[in-house]
């Protein structure tokens, strides 16, 4: 069972980098805008979905604001770029410095309490965070602010036009493929299996000798860190930022999408963020009331798979490989 | 014999809004050997033992291990001092591996620095957890959920876990809870093979169990301590029968 889990991550890693190359290929010679814009807003959301897997899936903590990280992101990206300096690199440092402060200073806050009290704290502070964004005039209150200017970002031997879909994409799924490759790492150190004994028995991590507060608020620090970088991509992308980005719907979908990709593997909430998204776009040029049929099919999901995209798979697996094994 | 012993509980007491649950009760743990606690229901044995653990903290009194004052510790704290305890209800990472539950209890052998550093740098923790799981014949277990354990092997890996980080004083709370009469003996076989190098302090409801086991048996009754002393003095004191037995009618 263990190991058909770890297939199945390993399964889904793969068809995602082949369908980012092939996105990519498939943008560079049709000069295709739509797709690879669909599909750098899904990964840039996904990046968002992977912050609450960390916080959920493997520490066991349900955050119902997560877009307080992700909206603060996205609105410093904005105000960098358009009234500091248009550079990707700074911007980049500065969210993920100032997030990795915001994040240790409201841990202080979210993580006195446990179960549905730190669900509420977290809800509680994104939504003042959005109150006061939707009220900021120097934000442009509830306008948000647009006009984010278009990047030209250098690498060392070469250079990205942000403008550029097929490009863009490539650099965002770089990111979003970095964090993800942390986490993965994290998983494989004592400090991921301290974060695992937290989400299974809280209560005897001290008997082990272990403090939970410290882990928990590691972990807390790591998934703002990600949530922000993640919104700092989106007005590289949209060119615009508005107060929508901190709402609790944003917060929301994060949640349903990693447990739809399928809590706790990391890859699964990239996964259910692409679908998501694309189900999203598709079925919103049918109808306007597309969030009845999401609604509906994150009912099923949850009811049949109970673990999400990922259980689904390596349930298949594991049993594919006992039929195999007879 | 203060002098010897590694642990002494010194006058603890604590109070649950209107229950003395215990009352001013003092003994002495030897740094080798099998001491225990037995008493009738109630009689605040668990309570002792949370006061010493430091799941609670006493009101009054103090608990001195090694000749330093660890009162007021935190149980991560005290662990670090070497002081470990197993829980009578069966207290486990039950969605983890039998193998991840031992990583994780013998992560405290390393220093803090590797807890971001890959797993194969842990090398004692690892080199400890195959200890364990071969001295305690978890090897076939080593891969199964904690939670998927038969109830004997899940008492024996809680034990595991607790002497994970080599411990000088073991605190095993009602350890053949729930076990059968081969389990039980096998455990007693274990806490005697431990006893000669570990100080070993014991709660357990079957009173033969602890008699056979132990070189000082602390009887407790309503909160306070009743008699202590060897196992055969304890069994011939006229105030524990009562206390276990009633008063004589005849």
């Amino acid at each position: 069972m263990v190991s058909a889990e770890k297939r199945a991550i390993r399964i889904v890693e793969i068809s995602l980098l082949v369908a980012s190359i092939l996105l990519f290929i498939f943008a560079e010679i049709t000069g295709d805008t739509f797709y690879s814009r669909l599909a750098t807003e899904a990964l840039i959301f996904g990046g968002l979905a992977l912050s609450v897997d960390l916080l959920l899936g493997l520490v066991g903590l349900l955050s119902l604001g997560q877009a307080f990280y992700f909206g603060f992101g996205a609105y410093l990206s904005a105000v960098m770029l358009k009234q500091v300096a248009p550079s990707f690199w700074l911007t980049m440092l500065v969210v993920l410095v100032t997030s990795a402060l915001l994040g240790w200073v409201t841990s202080y806050i979210a993580l006195r309490s446990r179960g549905v009290y730190f669900a509420l704290i977290t809800f509680g502070l994104a939504q003042v965070a959005a109150k006061v964004v939707y009220n900021t005039r120097a934000l442009g209150a509830s306008d948000g602010m647009i006009g984010v200017p278009i990047l030209q970002i250098d690498f060392l031997f070469f250079r990205l036009d942000s403008s550029d879909p097929g490009q863009f994409f490539l650099l965002v799924f770089a990111v979003i493929a970095l964090m993800y490759g942390v986490l993965r790492y994290i998983t494989h150190t004592p400090m991921g299996a301290i974060w695992h004994g937290i989400r299974s028995n809280e209560n005897r991590l001290a008997y082990v000798g272990f403090k939970s507060k410290g882990p928990k608020q590691v972990a807390f620090v790591i998934a703002a860190v990600i949530a922000a970088v993640s919104g700092a991509l989106y007005p590289m992308l949209r060119g615009f930022v508005s107060p929508e980005l901190l709402f609790f719907s944003v917060s929301g979908n994060a949640v349903v999408t990693a447990v739809l990709g399928g809590v706790g593997s990391l890859v699964g909430p990239l996964l259910g963020s692409v679908l998501l998204t694309f189900f999203k776009s598709v079925i919103g040029t049918w109808t306007v009331h597309h969030h009845i049929i999401i609604g509906t099919a994150f009912v099923i999901v949850v009811i049949f798979a109970p673990r999400g995209i990922l259980g689904a798979l390596s349930k298949r697996l594991a049993s594919g490989s006992d039929r195999k094994g007879e | 014999m203060a002098e010897n012993s590694i642990l002494s509980a010194r006058q603890v007491s604590k109070r649950f809004g209107g229950l003395q649950a215990v009352d001013r009760v003092s003994f002495e743990v030897e740094p080798k050997g099998v001491t225990s606690i037995i008493g009738p229901n109630g009689a605040g044995k668990s309570t002792v033992f949370n006061l010493i653990s430091g799941t609670f903290l006493p009101d009054s009194g103090e608990v001195v291990f090694d000749g330093k004052d660890v009162t007021h510790q935190a149980p991560e704290q005290k662990l670090a001092s070497g002081m470990a305890r197993s829980f009578q209800i069966t207290n486990l990472f039950f969605d983890l591996t039998v193998m991840d539950n031992l990583r994780i209890a013998s992560q405290r052998l390393e220093s803090t620095q590797q807890l971001l550093k890959p797993f194969s740098k842990s090398r004692l923790a690892l080199q400890r957890t195959d200890e364990l799981i071969s001295e305690f014949e978890l090897e076939r277990a080593a891969d199964q959920l904690a939670g998927a354990l038969s109830h004997g092997d899940q008492r024996r890996l809680e034990i595991a876990v607790t002497l994970a980080t080599r411990p000088r004083l073991l605190m095993l709370d009602e350890p053949s809870q729930g076990m059968s009469q081969a389990d039980t003996q096998e455990t007693a076989e274990l806490i005697r093979r431990l006893s000669q190098n570990m100080a070993i302090l014991l709660i357990e409801h079957d009173v033969d169990l602890v008699m056979d086991l132990s070189q000082h048996v602390v009887v407790m009754a309503q909160g306070q301590k009743l008699a202590e002393g060897t196992p055969q003095a304890v069994r011939a004191n006229p105030e524990v029968q009562t206390a276990y037995f009633g008063e004589a009618t005849a």
